[in-house]
């Protein structure tokens, strides 16, 4: 291919360093003149059209806009984000909140189940977890949904979560489905930026202040089990739960993703999860796969016991039984 | 020439070369942007329509996604759809560049530069596309490598990142070495863009390969969760791309009087042929799986061509896909579809209209239709989300112009200089 | 020239090729590098053979220890025997009522009945549905202020779990695990106290099944259509 340098039909040496064509010189003096308006123009109305965008440096700090990744802080970062945070909080909300990071206690794994035979899809741990989480009250949001289930099929096709009438109906079961904090997860492996990521007690959490909103680990979620804040959340100030966790329960800014954390805000404290707490069937059992002889183990060595969408290799560390 | 002379002077024409390209881009950007009138109100209508997109992106921005109608059910909406078109678009250009360089096809050597610029302007659209669909663009740098912490090379997502931009990269350098060189009266240098062309060409099937494993590789999607989604991908790019660039070279001989000689389209339309039918062969045969078997995997399919439990959003588009890609197909097969005819352009436009729909609204949205817990909700865009799209296509239009208003001037006065000669 | 372009295309694609299996093996692995799985000694699959996760972690939880769970888990109790209204008031206007005792200790007890069909004055309206069992199944004829197990010994109402769990092993035994009948406070022993119910938290003694409920929340998602009973 190099031959090629030499070939015949190589130009002269001055004859590329001109510029190719008569054509270039033509100035028309006027034309430039309305195309360099038309530019000005142009560029001005860009500006104006994008003129919304103002919003981002009212409410982005310069501090929030350089955070780094939550793994990348360190303790004296934390102290300057979470009184950040608090401030911010008290600003839009209305609310004196404190910030807290609890780390995963050594040697424990969370697991969750679910007694299918007992739950009767009342749906006060949607309620609890709506309130302790600070959801969006608009959209009575919350991380769980309770599906009713017709007896005789384990089909979602033939379930419905917005079933209104007493409960629980003869024909029918309830099969509530939250974040099943996977061994195998699907949204981890989706996000572009680990901004989601499985801890040491198998939670799966989310940086809400890393997270650029792709929403690509809720397409990957079997479980339905992700949320995205379409908007800023609204939260009567005197109803924001004050007992916030940066992993967990803070309430989340606009166009970030997030997702059930099983409460880790308490359950690293050593208290029961909300939707637990809440639930007045007892159909709820929660503790530490590591522990021999905790209640989640009795269940699993006990019960006949199955998890969701076994056959995705997810993984689950969420299970559902029966008595 | 002693080899040391040469060298010498290499070295002085690199020199002059690398101080003298951005004054090129200067000069075409100037050159470009001259115009009959018919052009300036062409550029005036789009950079409108660019800005009306660029405003409703900026209130999407400050208000939230709520303004689209995406939920958390369809959390996918336009904006993908549209990415995901854009990729094929962009990759079609290689069905250009494999004529040109594999076969030697020298007609197809003279005008393979307009694929090249279509990709470049697609690709540009793409990112947009995704751009937009972030709900936190200011957190954009997180993506960068080194300074943001990106997810490689398990997230297929980062892949999708870095081959679309390396394709925008490659083919930026093939068109600016291969429009520089012509510019400057010198005869390319191979070394400098044929090993970058068939890395193209490469890239190009990688690009839309790694956007169909975006969505196969998800496990909960089973409408997407299908081994010939990307060799569905790839058919239909190699329908839409040459499509599209046969549509440009037309508009370009009508508005420029750039005559391309008849035998590249022609093989395009050859090509085009031979893709669609392998594109409805696997459309067919991935109907055939999803309805034969039934069961769960088939509710989306269901839903997106019959309804289901009473919902019938996707039913028209899926349909008017149907009959788009079959009459389209149908004109590509009749003999005047060879010719500079009236059934070749309609052809090919009912084939980009129909693939369009059947990669956007006939495969992201029913993707998530029913949900993974199989709850019904329905998606429309809303208006500001045909807004933004509107905006992204008439900039990518507007790019594409400029593209090929440098091309076509460049061209034109290499005509003119070999005349004078 | 085509030769050497052929080669230089395989190459490439070889290349791709490989890449892509380092991102299949990479994302294989991926969960285990992430420190969660391979960081300690856990049962990535405790569906499948949870006896087997048990010996592997055992090690982990015996320097945790069972000495560490200083605090105690507490069951709520029946305030006592319960009292009858009777429409009275006293001086204070305080409503007075009577214990069981008041009027079963001059009655004849009926070791037969089994409905509330047939008892009147203070029961009348009363329902009764729970199995098989006759009302001195549970209520001790000797002392209507307590209750009496199977083998006739008597229990105190605050004790009323012990008379449960005769019948009811299984829930008794999944209580005890803490599987039934829900709890608050602290799932770890050694951080804070527990509180669980008894039975007649939750089950009303005379018909023992739980209640039906009207759900009160709901989600409300846009454009999810509300109240799709059939769908």
């Amino acid at each position: 291919m190099t031959t090629d340098n030499t070939s015949p039909q190589e130009p002269h040496d001055g004859e590329y360093l001109k510029p190719l064509l008569p054509i270039l010189d033509q100035h028309s003096t006027r034309r430039t003149l309305l195309k360099t308006a038309g530019a000005a123009l142009g560029l001005a109305a860009f500006g104006e059209a994008l003129s919304p965008l103002m919003v981002i440096p009212e409410n982005v700090s310069v501090d929030e806009f350089l955070q780094q990744h939550y793994k990348e802080l360190t303790d004296e970062d934390k102290k300057k984000v979470f009184a950040r945070l608090e401030a911010e909080t008290k600003e839009r909300f209305g609310a004196d909140v404190t910030i807290t990071d609890s780390k995963p206690i050594p040697g424990v794994r969370f697991a969750y189940a679910i007694n299918v035979s007992k739950c009767n899809g009342n749906g006060k741990c949607m309620e609890a977890c709506n309130k302790e989480n600070n959801h969006h009250r608009g959209v009575d949001q919350s991380y769980i949904r309770v599906l009713e289930m017709t007896k005789g099929s384990m089909d979602m096709e033939n379930g419905s979560t917005t079933y209104d009438h007493t409960v629980p109906q003869d024909d029918k079961f309830y099969l509530p489905v939250q974040c099943q904090q996977c061994d195998n997860p699907p949204c981890v492996s989706a996000c572009p930026i680990e901004a989601t990521w499985k801890e040491d007690d198998g939670i799966v959490v989310v940086d809400y202040n890393w997270c650029i909103g792709c929403r690509y680990c809720e397409a990957a979620c079997p479980y339905h089990a992700r949320r995205f804040n379409w908007e800023l959340p609204e939260i009567p100030a005197e109803e924001v739960n004050p007992n916030q966790g940066y992993l967990s329960n803070r309430i989340r800014p606009q166009g970030a993703m997030e997702k059930c954390h099983f409460c880790l805000h308490r359950t690293r404290e050593g208290r029961a999860p909300a939707c637990q707490e809440a639930c007045p069937t007892g159909a709820r059992v929660f503790g530490d796969l590591n522990d021999p002889d905790s209640a989640i183990n009795y269940v699993l060595k006990n019960k006949r016991v199955f998890v969701l969408k076994e056959e995705l290799g997810t993984k689950p560390s969420f299970f559902y039984f029966f008595d | 020439m002693t080899a040391n002379a040469r060298k010498k002077r290499n070295v002085a024409a690199l020199k002059h070369a690398v101080r003298s390209y951005p004054g090129f881009l200067w000069w075409g950007l100037g050159q470009a942007t001259n115009g009959g009138l018919g052009f300036y109100v062409w550029m005036i209508v789009l950079t409108a329509i660019a800005l009306v997109g660029a405003n409703a992106w900026a209130h999407q921005v400050a208000r939230g996604m709520i303004v689209t109608n995406m939920t958390d059910h369809v959390s996918w909406g336009l904006y993908i759809a549209n990415f995901t078109f854009g990729v094929g678009l962009a990759a079609g250009g290689v069905m250009m560049v494999i004529p040109a360089y594999l076969y030697d096809d020298e007609d197809m050597h003279k005008v393979v530069i307009i694929g090249e610029a279509v990709a470049i302007a697609a690709i540009v659209m793409c990112t947009l596309s995704v751009l937009v669909d972030l709900g936190r663009p200011d957190r954009f740098w997180h993506l960068m490598p080194v300074i943001g912490r990106v997810n490689w090379p398990v997230s297929m997502l980062t892949w999708d990142v870095i081959v679309l931009n390396g394709y925008l990269v490659i083919n930026l350098h093939i068109v600016g070495y291969l429009l520089y060189m012509r510019y400057l009266g010198r005869k390319p240098n191979p070394k400098w863009y044929v090993p970058f062309v068939f890395l193209s060409i490469i890239w190009a099937i990688s690009i839309h390969t790694v956007t169909a494993f975006l969505y196969c590789g998800l496990g909960g999607r089973p409408f997407w969760n299908t081994a010939l989604l990307a060799p569905r991908f790839l058919a239909s790019a190699f329908v839409s791309g040459p499509a599209f660039i046969i549509l440009v070279m037309r508009i370009l001989r009508i508005t420029t009087g750039f005559a391309a000689p008849p035998k590249p389209a022609r093989t395009l339309i050859q090509i085009i042929r031979v893709a669609m039918t392998i594109n409805l062969v696997m459309l067919a045969s991935e109907l055939f799986t999803l309805f034969y078997t039934g069961g769960a995997h088939g509710e989306s399919a269901k839903y997106l061509f019959f309804g289901s439990h009473g919902h019938y959003g996707l039913v028209p588009w899926i349909w008017t896909a149907i009959a788009c890609n079959l009459i389209g197909t149908g004109l590509f097969f009749m003999p005047d579809a060879l010719e500079r005819s009236n059934t070749r352009i309609a052809a090919c436009i009912l084939c980009i209209v129909g693939i369009w729909i059947e990669k956007g609204m006939g495969l992201i949205i029913p993707g998530f239709i029913p949900s993974t817990l199989h709850e019904i909700v329905e998606y429309t865009p809303s208006l500001t989300e045909w807004k933004v799209t509107a905006g992204i296509w008439a900039f990518g239009f507007l790019l594409l112009t400029v593209l090929l208003k440098l091309i076509t001037t460049v061209f034109a006065a290499e005509a003119h200089k070999t005349e004078i000669a | 020239m085509a030769g050497s372009r052929g080669v230089i295309i395989s190459v490439m694609l070889l290349a791709m090729l490989a890449g892509a299996a380092v991102a299949v093996q990479l994302r294989a692995s991926s969960v285990v590098a992430d420190g969660a799985v391979a960081s300690e000694p856990t049962p990535n699959d405790p569906p499948a053979d949870p006896s087997a996760s048990q010996v592997a972690t055992s090690a982990v939880r015996s320097s945790r220890g069972e000495a560490q769970k200083t605090f105690s888990v507490t069951i709520r109790k029946p305030a006592g025997p319960p009292r009858v209204a009777t429409n009275l008031k006293d001086l204070h206007g305080e409503a007075v009522t009577v214990a069981c005792s008041t009027c079963h200790s001059t009655r004849s007890p009926n070791l037969q009945n089994k409905t509330s069909q047939s008892l009147d004055e203070f029961h009348s309206g009363m329902k009764f549905s729970h199995g098989t069992v006759s009302c001195l199944s549970c209520h001790n004829a000797a002392d209507y202020d307590s209750l009496q197990l199977a083998d006739g010994h008597r229990v105190e109402f605050t004790d009323v779990m012990t008379l449960c769990g005769q019948c009811h092993g299984p829930q008794m035994k999944d209580f005890e695990h803490g599987v039934h009948g829900g709890l608050n406070g602290y799932w770890d022993l050694s951080r804070g106290p527990q509180q669980k119910n008894n039975c007649v938290d939750c089950h009303n003694p005379h018909t023992p099944q739980f209640p039906k409920m009207q759900p009160t929340f709901k989600p409300k998602d846009r454009f999810l259509e509300q109240s799709r009973s059939e769908h």
